[in-house]
């Protein structure tokens, strides 16, 4: 084994002294026999002539004898390869053609993986994060919900399948002390979650266990990027304190730099010192905002840890049917929630992208396959000078190789220009804090594309131009060895270039129709110059409701009266969102359902006007006024869907309900319906409307509301005036998620718009390199049969003849290509039902504007050549021949 | 001259070992003693020979060192190395059963 190794390494590096050796060794055999044959009587040139028959070909016997040395697999390789290079070179034109084409297809793909292996595929930034699963609970009529605390404990109590959980809930804080006032988003933790994630603080500790308690001493980790913003990464910042909605917290550390949450944060806090601050997270109805993480215990797989879970589920319904009614728990792998409900969008974008590069390489085929039959003499001419069929295939293969490489790199470039831009485009939600960039598994895919972009189109043209028949291809005078196989070739893959295009381009042409439907969709509000801001008073001067609603009362009349305001308003919640709060109510006079079977409403507190600034049309009855106080007659409003469903046939205005159940000891407060709005797409244009009550700001105080500003002019011009407002209220209120409510309808249906722009891109791409093969294929037949068409022209054919003759095979194309691509698309586009809305993944309007399209542009795409065909003069086309 | 015999596969490598087994020799020494000891029954193609030769080099069979031939000359001589004359051993052993089963297959004539 050393031995062949070395003896091939010398063949290798001691080139030349080996060849020399060769060279000298077959001339004394060859001289030596001379002699031999001298010494029986015959002449020297005699025996010359004797020697010389009986060696054969001198050069075969080297190659043979390289071969046998192992030496040439490598060496005729590099061989192949410089060859291939200067063959390239000598043929700009056709090299630049293939490798923008092929760049343009690894590019897309390398760019959509980029992507997709950020967010779908890179291992989480936890220990062994595969066996990290989140868990929710659910309700029949809301499906996943938040988890209550006391249900968290028993369920980490009594399971066995996982052997450790964590509660992680998502908390908001005032930061005060930086140039303006923030607010940050922070996640309170069980103290065992760094340990169960395998996270460990870059500087400073971790949780103990102690801070799981209610009253421990408020202590907090940095994120990396907090840590870095706003105290320069100074490691002297552990035991420092900051203050947040006016408590001092202590810094015990920071966190490492890629970690990262489902969420936005900036710090974190052990759960205690959140659960002091809730006195209601003890009751077991209360379902704040926490979900659950647990880590599957050796050998349990995630089916058992279901089973179990609802198993305990059930039992705690039944042990708290107040609560728990009807309570089940969700599990789903930590990975799938982190990348959340983008998975289908980027299966179907990274399918279109290999659609494009197989397209691309359809192309670089027929290019192929064009040079192959010029160089057919060529090739000849190497098998009768005795190359190996296979030398030729493998040379052939070397320059796929060479093209397929440098279109490659050429493709990467392409890739790391356009990632920033795809990237930029991704919502912050579906991104969940992954980094999308080159890294070694994206280069590693490419590789991957580089070897199949080879082997589909490499691999065609070899077996083509080795397959020739070497007699006539020498004899035809270096005319095509076997024009019509190579045809037909051309012919499948410029059908199979339309069939894939078309696939693509039913894709994107889905989409728009889905996308253009849901924005059309009645989302019951009218976005128009209307700014939103939030703020959350979280610091102790707001403890009280009269303070709260204080507070807002002020920003109400002092924005009111800015110039350019039309109108304003406070709402605990915007349409297009799904962060709503819901409670159980009951309606005066009803039946008692069970516990889990109550009215569950959204429900939401707002100001007078919230309607009016929103543009929801009130559709019976009044909307809240400023009579609407705290001592008055508590009253609501309620949406057509609670209309419908709770008071059918009836009028609600005038009906009476309250929050919660009817309790034995405690004096219904009855609200009384005012009025009916419109339903709005709270939940997101898609999703059907729920049930939605809503309550005036001064009946029912909320600390965290969202501002509505309607304006005269462009809204995004009030800002600051509103920030002035704000700040002479209180200087230390922070502001944030500024918005357009155009901006908010924008970012609603972001995936979908990505996913359409993309999608269109690569329809584009892939029509116009279709479009380019059908005019490959017709100009190059166009011009094989010069000769045939001039003759036919002498003898009097008609230029609508020639035409016809020409579009018709450029038709005869399109429709082989139409036809598959149609069918293929038909068992396809079901995989993106999941992106669709309203429209049928079969839409027949789809497939036939798009055949259509298709159809127009093969045909115009033949018609070039055609007209070259009929502006031929006959007599030049026979005088060439 | 008519009654030579196309070499079956795979005993060339035999022949050349064999050869070498005598003494060390050149790749025309060789196939004029493999002619010469067949009765010119036998006759190796230089096309064969050579690369036949470079094979059983990387293998570690033969080696070669430049040396000088009886008229004088530089030539390539090839001499059996150790794990060569194992090789040979096995070979000729394999052959010899290989011969004697088609000859008992075959029968007296």
């Amino acid at each position: 084994m050393l031995n062949d190794f070395l003896f091939r390494l010398r063949s290798l590096f001691r080139r030349e002294i080996v060849e020399s050796e060769m060279e000298d060794e077959l001339r004394f055999h060859s001289e030596s026999q001379l002699e031999k044959y001298m010494k029986t009587g015959m002449s020297r040139d005699q025996g010359l002539r004797r020697v010389q028959t009986e060696f054969g070909g001198l050069e075969q016997v080297k190659e043979d004898c390289r071969d046998a040395r192992g030496v040439s697999l490598v060496e005729g390789l590099a061989r192949d390869l410089r060859y291939g290079w200067r063959t390239l070179l000598k043929s700009p034109g056709f090299a630049a053609a293939a490798l923008f084409t092929l760049a343009l297809g690894i590019g897309a793909n390398t760019a959509i993986f980029s992507v997709v292996y950020g967010i779908l595929l890179r291992p989480l930034p936890f220990r062994d994060p595969a066996r990290l699963v989140l868990l929710n609970e659910t309700t029949p009529r809301v499906g996943k919900v938040s988890v209550s605390y006391p249900n968290f404990q028993d369920w980490r109590a009594q399971s066995h399948t996982l052997s450790e959980m964590a509660a992680v809930s998502n908390v908001g804080f005032n930061m005060a002390g930086a140039s303006q006032p923030e607010n940050i988003g922070g996640l309170a933790v069980s103290p065992n979650f760094l340990s169960m994630a395998g996270v460990r603080p870059v500087i400073g500790r971790g949780f103990t266990a102690d801070e799981e308690k209610a009253g421990s001493a408020p202590v907090l980790l940095l994120s990396y990027a907090l840590w870095q913003s706003h105290f320069g990464g100074d490691r002297r910042v552990v035991g420092q304190t900051i203050r947040l909605d006016s408590r001092t917290v202590t810094i015990v550390g920071v966190l490492p730099r890629d970690f990262r949450w489902v969420e936005r944060y900036d710090v974190m806090e052990p759960i205690g010192v959140w659960a002091t601050n809730n006195g209601s997270v003890a009751e077991r109805e209360d379902r704040g905002d926490l979900v659950v993480v647990g880590r599957l215990a050796a050998g349990a797989r995630i089916e058992q840890a279901r089973a179990e879970m609802d198993g305990i589920a059930a039992r705690l319904a039944r042990a708290y049917p107040q609560a728990n009614d009807q309570c089940g728990v969700s599990l789903q792998p930590l990975r799938e929630a982190f990348s959340g409900d983008s998975r289908p969008a980027m299966m179907v974008l990274l399918g279109a992208a290999i659609f494009v590069l197989l397209v691309a390489c359809a192309n670089v085929a027929n290019l192929f396959l064009m040079r192959g039959s010029v160089r057919a003499r060529e090739m000849a001419l190497r098998i009768a000078i005795g190359a190996s069929r296979g030398r030729i295939v493998r040379q052939i293969l070397t320059e796929s190789f060479l093209v397929a490489l440098l279109g490659g790199l050429a493709g990467v470039g392409l890739a790391l220009a356009g990632i920033p831009a795809i990237a930029r485009l991704i919502p912050p939600d579906t991104l969940a804090g992954a980094s999308v960039g080159m890294n070694g598994a994206v280069l590693l895919f490419s590789a991957a594309l580089v070897a199949l972009s080879i082997f589909v189109f490499g691999l065609a043209p070899a077996l083509d131009s080795a397959g020739g028949n070497v007699q006539s291809a020498l004899k035809e005078g270096g005319k095509a060895t076997s024009a019509g196989a190579r045809n037909r070739w051309r012919g499948l893959l410029a059908a199979s270039e339309i069939a894939l295009a078309l696939i693509l381009l039913v894709g994107a042409g889905l989409m728009i129709k889905s996308l253009y439907r849901l924005l059309a969709v009645d989302s019951g509000f009218r976005p128009e110059r209307v700014l939103k801001m939030e703020m959350s008073l979280r610091t102790a001067q707001y403890d009280k409701d009269p303070a709260v609603i204080g507070f807002w009362q002020q920003v109400l009349d002092r924005v009111r009266a800015l110039p350019g305001v039309e109108s304003a308003a406070v709402g605990t919640a915007i349409p297009l969102t799904d962060d709503h709060s819901r409670t159980d109510i009951t309606v005066e006079g009803m039946p008692l359902p069970k516990p889990g079977s109550y009215p569950h409403p959204d429900t939401h507190t707002v100001s007078p006007d919230y309607e009016k600034t929103l543009g929801i049309r009130l559709l019976r009855g009044r909307g809240f006024m400023d009579a609407d106080r705290e001592n008055a007659p508590r009253v609501a409003l309620v949406n057509e869907t609670v209309a419908q469903r709770l008071f059918p046939g009836a009028d609600p205005v005038g009906k009476r309900f309250i929050f919660g159940h009817l309790g034995p000891n405690r004096a219904p407060k009855w609200a009384t319906i005012v009025g009916v709005v419109a339903d709005t797409k709270m939940y997101g244009l898609a999703n059907p409307a729920r049930l939605e009550v809503y309550v005036p700001f001064r009946q029912m105080a909320a600390n965290d509301m969202v501002l509505l500003v309607k304006s005269r002019q462009e809204p995004a011009a009030l800002v600051s005036a509103i920030r002035g407002v704000v700040v002479s209220i209180d200087k230390e209120q922070p502001i944030f998620g500024i918005a357009t409510m155009q901006e908010v309808v924008n970012a609603s249906v972001s995936t979908r718009r990505v996913t359409l722009i993309l999608l269109g891109l690569f329809s584009g791409l892939a029509l116009v390199l279709a479009a380019i093969g059908i005019y490959g294929v017709v100009s190059y037949s166009v011009a094989q049969r010069a000769k045939e068409i001039g003759i036919r022209m002498a003898l009097g054919a008609q230029p609508g003849d020639v035409l016809r003759m020409v579009l018709a095979q450029g038709g005869k194309i399109s429709i082989v290509g139409i036809a598959i691509g149609s069918a293929a698309a038909l068992g396809l586009t079901r995989l993106m039902a999941k992106l669709l809305y309203s429209v049928s993944a079969i839409d027949p309007a789809t497939f036939a504007a798009v055949a259509f399209i298709l159809a127009l542009i093969a045909m115009a795409a033949s018609y070039i050549p055609a007209r070259r065909a009929l502006r031929l003069d006959p007599l030049v086309a026979l005088r060439n021949e | 001259m008519n009654e030579r015999i196309e070499l079956p596969q795979g005993t060339l490598d035999l022949l050349i070992l064999r050869t070498l087994a005598l003494e060390p020799q050149h790749g025309w020494g060789i196939s004029e003693r493999v002619q010469h000891m067949s009765s010119d029954v036998l006759r190796i193609q230089q096309g064969s020979l050579y690369p036949a030769l470079h094979r059983l080099e990387r293998r570690g069979w033969i080696k070669a060192r430049w040396g000088t031939s009886d008229n004088n000359r530089r030539a390539k001589y090839y001499e059996l190395t150790r794990s060569g004359r194992k090789q040979l051993a096995t070979e000729k052993d394999s052959w010899q059963k290989l011969t004697t089963a088609v000859a008992q297959v075959l029968g007296p004539a």
